[in-house]
Order: C-alpha cells, then sequence, then structure tokens
C-alpha cells in the first residue's frame, strides 16, 4: 500500500546538471510504482544548504534526500575517503563496475551506522586540473601553481604531494578568486567547470582523471525505517532507474561540456599514460597516509576489484 | 497562505517587541507547525550553519578595522585634507562633508559610525560658518549612507553570503554606483545652498594641501590597499579585511600614536560585541530562509508578480519599490536577510544580473538608513548634531530626493552598474566601457 | 557579582577568539603571499587556520549573542512597543520574553537531540568533533533563556523597574553605548 508522500531532495547542484535526468527518471519510475503517491521535490543549488549540511538534516530525519559526492562526507563515514584517493578508478567502465558490485555494497553497508540509507551511486565525474597560467602537461608543471582544492585531507595531501601550493577554499568565492588571479587554478569536473563558467577565468584543462567522484543517493534512515517494505522497494528500484539515466546523461554531458568550452577557447591536453603513471607513482604515499582512516580493508578491496578487472 | 503565515508571524512578533533574531526563529517555528514539519533539531542544525562560513569573517575584520581607525584618529585627519581641497568653495563644507564621506566610505562599511565621526567635526564648524544646519545634517546623513556602497560594505557580505553572489564582484560593483551618489549630492547641495549666506574658508596653497594630504595618507592610504588586494587578487575579501585591521591598528599605534595599547581591548570589545550582535541576527535569519525555500514562498509571491516577468526592468523596478517599502519601517540588516531569499529566485528566473540586483538592492537599503520612521543614520545625526529628529527628516529631502533618483536612472539603466564592474574586472576596456554607457 | 564574573569572563572569551581569529587569518595569508615571492615558510600556509577560526567565529557569535542579550542589545523594532504605555507595555514585554523563552527551549532541545550526530563527525582538517561547534547552541539557549527568565520573574512579582519597562521600549540608549547590531 503507498501513502502520499512527497520526497525532499537537496543538492548542490544547479539546474541543468545531470542530476536533474536522474531526478525526473526517478519520479517517472516513482509515479508508475505507487500510482502517483510518491515523488521526488528537488530544492537544488544548495537551497536548502550546503551538501554536508543537507545530509546531516538527513541522519536528524528532518529531509528525506540528498545527493551528494563523497568528499564532504568524509567526516561522518571515514571510508566514503576511499573515493578521494588518487589514480583509484581509472574508466566509466570501472567505475559502474565497482560501485554496482561487491565494493560498492560494502561502502553502502557501512552507511546504516551512521543514520543514512545509499540508495544507488549515481555520477559526479571524473575530476581534472584547470588554471590560468601554463598548460599542465606532466607532474612538473603542476610544481608551485596555486590550487584551490576542496576541505577535504586526501585532497589537500595529494595536490600538495604533487608539489602544487594547495589552497582550501569554501566554494562561493571560487571564480572570483581564479579572476583576480588570487589563485591560479582549481580541479573540477568537465561538466561542473562548464556550469560554473570557469572557462571564462581558466585558460588551460588538463584531463588528469585524478579522480573519479561518484554521487551517493541518500535517505534518511530514520525516515526510510517509517516506510513500509513496498514503498522502500519502490524507493530503492526508483533510484537504481534514476541511476542508469543519471550516469547516461552525465556522460553525454561531460562530451558535450568538453567541447564548448573549447569552444570558448580553454586549451585542452591529454595526459600520456606514461605521465599518469608517473603521477600515480608521486602520489602513492597518500594511500599510506590515510589508510589507517580508511581502512586497510576497504582500500585492499576496491584495489584487488580493480586489478582483477585490469587483467 | 504560508506567505500569510510567515509575515504575520514574523511582523506581529518584531511588533510586540521581540528582538528580529527571535522574531525570524519564532517565524520559522510557525511556518515548521503550519508546514506539519515541526522539529526543534531543524533551529538547532540552521542557527549554528547560519554562522559557520569562512566568508563571513570579514565582517568582524572589517568592522575592527572601523572601529581601531576611529580610535587612531583619522577621520579628523580626512576631514582636513577635504577641507584643504574644496574649503574655499562657496558652501565649502558641504563639499567638504561629501568628499569626506566617499573617502570614509573606502575605508570603512558603516554608515552610522561615518555619520557620526563627519557630524562630530563639521557641523560645530558649519554653526560657526552659519550654515542652514538642519540641512547640512540632512546633507551629511545622506553623505554616511553611501559607506554601504563603496567598499568595504558589512552589507554587501551579508548580502553575498545570504544570495550566494561573489562578495568581490559586489565590491568591485558597487565602486561606481557609490561615486554616482556622491555626484547627485554635489548637485543637490549645489542647488540649495546656492543662496545661503555662508562664511568660507581661505583658498589653501599648493603646499598646504601637500601638507594636508601627508598627515592624512596613511588614512588615504587605506582604500588603496583594500581595493588592490581585490582588484589585482592579492588577497580574497576577507583576508583583505584583516590586512585592514592589522594595518589600521599598526597606523593607529605606531604611525599616529593615538591608539594606546590599553585602549585595544576595548576596541576589540567592541568590535567582537557588534559582529556577534549581527552574526546572531545572520544565523537566525537561516532559519526562516531555509522554510522560506521549502514553503514555496518565492514561487508563491513570484505569481503575484506574473505580470512583469517579461521585463526585467519592471520586475526590478517593482522589487526596488518594495525594497523602499519595507526599509521605511525595518532596519538595513534584517531586511537584507528577510528580503534576500524571498527576492533572489524571482531575480535568477527572470534573468536580472545578479551582482548588479546586489549592488541596487544594497542602494536601496542604505537609502532605507535615512527614510523615517526606522532610520538609524538619522537618529545618529540627530544625536550628535544636536538637532531635533524633525528637522533633521526636512533637511534630508532634497538629498534623499536625489539619491533616489540615481537608484532609479540606474533601475532604467542597468548598463550603469555592468560596464563598470566589467571595466574594473578587466573584462572591456575603458572605451567599450563608455560605449556600453552611453549606447553608442 | 557572580553575574558580573560570568559576563567579564564571557566578554575576555570573545575577545581571545577575536585576537585569535585576526592573527591566523593574517599570518596564513601572509605566508601565502611570502611563498609567491620564494619564501615559503610553514608550508607557505597553516591548512588548519581556515577551519580552526571559522570555529572560533561560531564561538565568537553565539558567547556574544549572550553578552549582548544580557545587554539588551539585540536588534529590535521599537516602533510599536514605543507608543504603548503602562499595563499594555508590560504585557507586551511579557509575551515578547515568553516567545523569546519558548526560541531558547526549541534551541535547547534541538541541540540536545542532534549532539551525537555532531559528535561524530569530525571536522576535516583539524580532526575536531562538530560538537565543539554545534554545542555553542547549549551556551545560547540556556545564557539567553536564563536572562530572560529573569526579567519575567521581576514582572511576575512586581519587582520590574521604570528603567527596564523604557529599556524594552527603545526609549534609553543603551548605557554602554552599543551600537545595537549595526554594522551599516
Ligand atoms: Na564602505
Ligand atoms: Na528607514
Amino acid at each position: 500500500e503507498f501513502r502520499e508522500l512527497t520526497i525532499r531532495l537537496s543538492s548542490g547542484v544547479g539546474e541543468g546538471h545531470p542530476v536533474v535526468a536522474g531526478v525526473e527518471a526517478m519520479n517517472v519510475c516513482l509515479a508508475d510504482r505507487s500510482g502517483g503517491a510518491m515523488k521526488v521535490q528537488a530544492f537544488l543549488g544548495g537551497a536548502l544548504g550546503g551538501d554536508l549540511q543537507a545530509t546531516q538534516s538527513l541522519r536528524t530525519g528532518t529531509l528525506e534526500m540528498v545527493v551528494t559526492a563523497t568528499s564532504p562526507l568524509v567526516g561522518i563515514a571515514p571510508v566514503l575517503g576511499v573515493f578521494d584517493l588518487p589514480f583509484l578508478i581509472g574508466t566509466e567502465s570501472e567505475a559502474d563496475r565497482l560501485l554496482d558490485g561487491k565494493f560498492g555494497k560494502m561502502i553502502s553497508d557501512r552507511l546504516p551506522q551512521h543514520d543514512l540509507v545509499n540508495l544507488a551511486y549515481w555520477e559526479n565525474g571524473f575530476r581534472n586540473v584547470a588554471n590560468s597560467k601554463h598548460q599542465v602537461a606532466s607532474v612538473d608543471d603542476l610544481k608551485g601553481l596555486k590550487i584551490r582544492v576542496m576541505q577535504n585531507n586526501i585532497y589537500l595531501d595529494t595536490f600538495t604531494t604533487l608539489g602544487t601550493n594547495a589552497v582550501p577554499m569554501a566554494g562561493g568565492e571560487v571564480f572570483s578568486a581564479l579572476e583576480t588571479h588570487a589563485i591560479d587554478g582549481h580541479e573540477n569536473t568537465i561538466p561542473g567547470l562548464d556550469a560554473s563558467k570557469m572557462y571564462e577565468v581558466q585558460k588551460y584543462l588538463s584531463l588528469t582523471a585524478h579522480a573519479y567522484s561518484p554521487f551517493l543517493v541518500l535517505y534518511s534512515k530514520p525516515l526510510f525505517d517509517k516506510l513500509n517494505a513496498e514503498e522502500q522497494a519502490a524507493v530503492k528500484d526508483c533510484a537504481q532507474v534514476g541511476a542508469k539515466a543519471q550516469r547516461e546523461a552525465s556522460r553525454k554531458s561531460a562530451v558535450a561540456s568538453l567541447a564548448h568550452i573549447k569552444e570558448e577557447g580553454m586549451e585542452v591536453v591529454t595526459m600520456t599514460p606514461e605521465e599518469i603513471a608517473r603521477m600515480r607513482e608521486v602520489v602513492a604515499p597518500v594511500y599510506e597516509n590515510h589508510k589507517s582512516m580508511i581502512g586497510a580493508d576497504v582500500i585492499d578491496a576496491a584495489t584487488a576489484e580493480l586489478a582483477k578487472m585490469r587483467q | 497562505m504560508t506567505v500569510e503565515i510567515f509575515l504575520v508571524t514574523l511582523v506581529g512578533a518584531m511588533a510586540i517587541g521581540v528582538p528580529v533574531a527571535f522574531s525570524l526563529i519564532v517565524c520559522g517555528l510557525a511556518l515548521m507547525l503550519y508546514m506539519g514539519i515541526f522539529d526543534s533539531q531543524i533551529v538547532a542544525l540552521k542557527l549554528i550553519e547560519g554562522a559557520d562560513n569562512f566568508q563571513l569573517l570579514a565582517l568582524p575584520f572589517f568592522l575592527l578595522a572601523g572601529e581601531l581607525m576611529n580610535a587612531g584618529g583619522l577621520s579628523k585627519r580626512i576631514i582636513a585634507f577635504a577641507i584643504s581641497l574644496v574649503g574655499h568653495l562657496h558652501g565649502g563644507l558641504g563639499y567638504v562633508a561629501i568628499c569626506a564621506a566617499v573617502i570614509m566610505a573606502a575605508l570603512s562599511g558603516s554608515a552610522a559610525a561615518d555619520t557620526a565621526a563627519l557630524a562630530g567635526i563639521l557641523i560645530p564648524m558649519m554653526r560657526a560658518a552659519n550654515y542652514n544646519i538642519p540641512r547640512s545634517a540632512g546633507l551629511i546623513a545622506s553623505g554616511g549612507i553611501i559607506a554601504p556602497v563603496i567598499p568595504p560594505s558589512g552589507g554587501f557580505i551579508v548580502f553575498g553570503v545570504a544570495a550566494n553572489v561573489s562578495i568581490t564582484q559586489l565590491f568591485l560593483g558597487g565602486i561606481f554606483p557609490g561615486l554616482l551618489m556622491a555626484f547627485s549630492l554635489i548637485f543637490a547641495w549645489a542647488f540649495v545652498a546656492r543662496r545661503d549666506k555662508v562664511q568660507t574658508f581661505p583658498r589653501q596653497t599648493w603646499v598646504q594641501r601637500a601638507r594636508a594630504f601627508r598627515d592624512g595618507i596613511f588614512a588615504l592610504f587605506m582604500p588603496a590597499i583594500i581595493l588592490g588586494c581585490i582588484k589585482f587578487g592579492w588577497a580574497t575579501p576577507t583576508e583583505a579585511a584583516v590586512f585592514a585591521a592589522v594595518y589600521a591598528l599598526f597606523v593607529g599605534m605606531f604611525v599616529y600614536r593615538e591608539l594606546k595599547p590599553r585602549e585595544l581591548y576595548g576596541v576589540f570589545l567592541m568590535a567582537a560585541k557588534t559582529s556577534a550582535a549581527v552574526m546572531f541576527l545572520v544565523a537566525a535569519a537561516l532559519i526562516s530562509a531555509w522554510l522560506i525555500t521549502q514553503a514555496n514562498i518565492p514561487a508563491e509571491l513570484g505569481s503575484l508578480l506574473e505580470g512583469f516577468e517579461d521585463s526585467p526592468r519592471l520586475m526590478m523596478f517593482v522589487m526596488m519599490l518594495l525594497v523602499i517599502a519595507v526599509g521605511t519601517a525595518l532596519d538595513f540588516t534584517p531586511t537584507v536577510l528577510i528580503l534576500t531569499p524571498i527576492l533572489m529566485p524571482i531575480v535568477r528566473k527572470v534573468g536580472i544580473n545578479e551582482v548588479y540586483f546586489g549592488v541596487l538592492f544594497i542602494m536601496n537599503n542604505a537609502i532605507g538608513l535615512i527614510t523615517p520612521p526606522v532610520g538609524i543614520v538619522l537618529n545618529v545625526v540627530s544625536s550628535v548634531a544636536r538637532v531635533p529628529m524633525s528637522a533633521v527628516m526636512r533637511g534630508v529631502v532634497p538629498f534623499f530626493l536625489a539619491q533616489s533618483a540615481v537608484l532609479f536612472f540606474l533601475v532604467l539603466l542597468p548598463e550603469w552598474v555592468i560596464a563598470p564592474l566589467n571595466f574594473l574586472r578587466d573584462r572591456i576596456t575603458f572605451g567599450e566601457m563608455l560605449a556600453r554607457m552611453f549606447g553608442f | 557579582m557572580l553575574r558580573n564574573l560570568i559576563f567579564r569572563t564571557m566578554e575576555m572569551l570573545m575577545v581571545a577568539c577575536l585576537a585569535a581569529m585576526v592573527t591566523m587569518v593574517f599570518t596564513n595569508a601572509a605566508l601565502r603571499k611570502l611563498s609567491d615571492y620564494g619564501l615559503t615558510l610553514f608550508g607557505g600556509g597553516i591548512t588548519v587556520s581556515e577551519e580552526l577560526s571559522r570555529i572560533l567565529f561560531v564561538w565568537l557569535t553565539f558567547v556574544g549573542a549572550v553578552v549582548v542579550a544580557g545587554q539588551w542589545g539585540h536588534l529590535g523594532v521599537e516602533t510599536l512597543v514605543g507608543k504603548l504605555r503602562g499595563r499594555a507595555r508590560i504585557a507586551a514585554m511579557f509575551t515578547s520574553d515568553i516567545l523569546v523563552l519558548v526560541c531558547c527551549a526549541v534551541l535547547f532541545i534541538g541541540t540536545w537531540r542532534q549532539a551525537p550526530i555532531h559528535a561524530d563527525n569530525i571536522a576535516p582538517v583539524t580532526g575536531m568533533p562538530m560538537i565543539w561547534v554545534y554545542g555553542a547552541g547549549f551556551i545560547t539557549s540556556i545564557g539567553i533563556g536564563l536572562i530572560v527568565v529573569g526579567r519575567v520573574f521581576r514582572v511576575l512579582t512586581g519587582r520590574i523597574t521604570d528603567q527596564e519597562l523604557r529599556q524594552f521600549a527603545g526609549e534609553v540608549d543603551d548605557p554602554n553605548g552599543l551600537p545595537k547590531g549595526h554594522v551599516e
């Protein structure tokens, strides 16, 4: 039996982001399953607060859903730091197989203890380095660049290890700081870079793909427990349906955005596999430094599964 | 219906004397009850979240810089410099007031403090020189309100955080419109004071002017530091604010030596108290803003304004009228905090440039500081200058009209805000800026 | 006496917070600037400074909110209550105080109920449990609550002074010259 329910969903991404496609697909699915009783109402652009704060609202049971990257949440669930490790996931197909498989379930199973239910993995995308100074084609080119990173220890460590001057800075002032050259560069997904018009203030983009950032589709556990079995199943299944549409939209958008930012005059360089291998080597200590925080078993599980895929 | 609940509880609570910060919480509680989502944790979470923001640190730092400069004797040097330049003109002390107001606006964000400093020094001089005192008090009040429009500005910081608009761009965007406000005052003053029989100061020689400049150079240097930091990317607004505070401390203590070490505690405490009071308001506003968003109040209001959606200019005009109306009865910061979450979704939907809106919104709120019944700058000038409130209200009218004219001129010609901003952002050349402003 | 001691201590805490914020943000920015010119000290910046100064700012704000409340210095609109006289004014003050008390109670309960989720959320750089930040809700709710309970008690026992009533209606300038929450 389905009861009338409007599920409030918060996300920091703006209108036009691939997340919207995921929400739409999820809504079509929910309408179908529940006979129109359940629907998701999205509050985008951080209208209900930052992703970390919105996630805290989930844990207290004052908000139903959030679609968020993992990086802001490592303070709550240190295990999520595994996705911040540099150069872990190499390709989109690796990402899908890892997240939809045993490893993805392993991570999701660790979240209910923090009062969160992960319904599905959506996609934020591969993160790349952009800057306004010079083209970065090798790890040496990164030396001394002032790069804004998220307030996250693994990112800070990674970019310090790579020889940059890593500056933690809140999101709101990044564009202006880049424009006035208070900082030289930042790291971002391609659709994210396009949507925030960073191409206006960044000339060079290096496709470092130094991290694959998944989106968690989280539901408040206190509120999830109040749903009946049928409703729970519908929400879970429809989030998975949303995942398919969202990832597809995300990948299309990455291609379109890349074309668009080139049109806008950004110079894009692909890193050679040798250079990526070199960078991987340089940042190897980062894995060691954060092993105890993330959990050795988790890192090993991920690397083992990925090694199997790569054979 | 949610709009009515929102208005009735907020206005009702404020009317019976509940402090504005708590009125915002009361309003949030009522909205939660009405929407059936009452939960004490929303209040606790949103309140602290509202203050946990690095960008807002600029606020206590700029406040501290302002307090340090007041204690460090910078105002009187600025006024002496202005007298050396324009004191000899007919009605010269009026031009001195405008000139000093602009310089002080570029040093501090506080209209009340600037007005108090200006009135404290200039009104006795104007009295002695036979000026029309209510009119002079009105001029000083309207000169004081330039402070929030020219950076640094607490208003821009609070708005930038609440609306998620770049504070750097708001600061750069405020410079030219702030100067326009000053120009409008020059014209208004020249017109209303043209027949006044007043004494003028003797014209000063360039040597004397150079000496006045040298005496005030450390004060005059500060706007350059603040703007340079922001314009050339030497620092973010928060860092620029801390540089300003440390600079003011240094100048007050070691250059002018008017700031004694034992005064420091009091100065820090004053800045800390003011920023705590403001930040508590900012934090409380996040609770109601969260519920305003969930209750879809902007959409409800937006549907009322549907007819105007096709014309951003007309929408802008209507919103500015609303802000003027609210600003008569409510103080600056509460108006900014209450209206921002309601108006920003409309601004974005209609496609008005966010920085342009922010600049006009803050200018409008600044003008609200001199509109009765609630106009703190009127109170300040009335008590410092010892002029009855009713006289100040009469005296301020021509200048209020001049500044309102600037506001609505900018509603008609957005490029007069946007083109100078883009010039300062190195987006366009000076020639292109002129071409856009004058339409050729 | 005790009341005075508590307020003095809180004021000192505020000043210490502000001084520490200035020192940290200034040092961090200066180090970053110096590293631009090739002089890299302490790795060109102190990474904890951003997070720590933000935490201090929260404390400054919420301890400060109590101090300001102690001087009845929170910004209010006194247009209407200024026109009320006698019992009407007392009634408005009483109702207003009760509403503030309700807010304090809700804030206290909310902070209490969500303490666990903040206790196990670790600030990313300092590693400090966020209850050290969100726990500020306890100080504010208890502090302001006690101040207002005092005034309610004086109203109920008929010991409210004329001075207090005039202060409520905005008729007296604050003896401490507090600018009542104006940044503009
Ligand atoms: Na200013
Ligand atoms: Na007003």
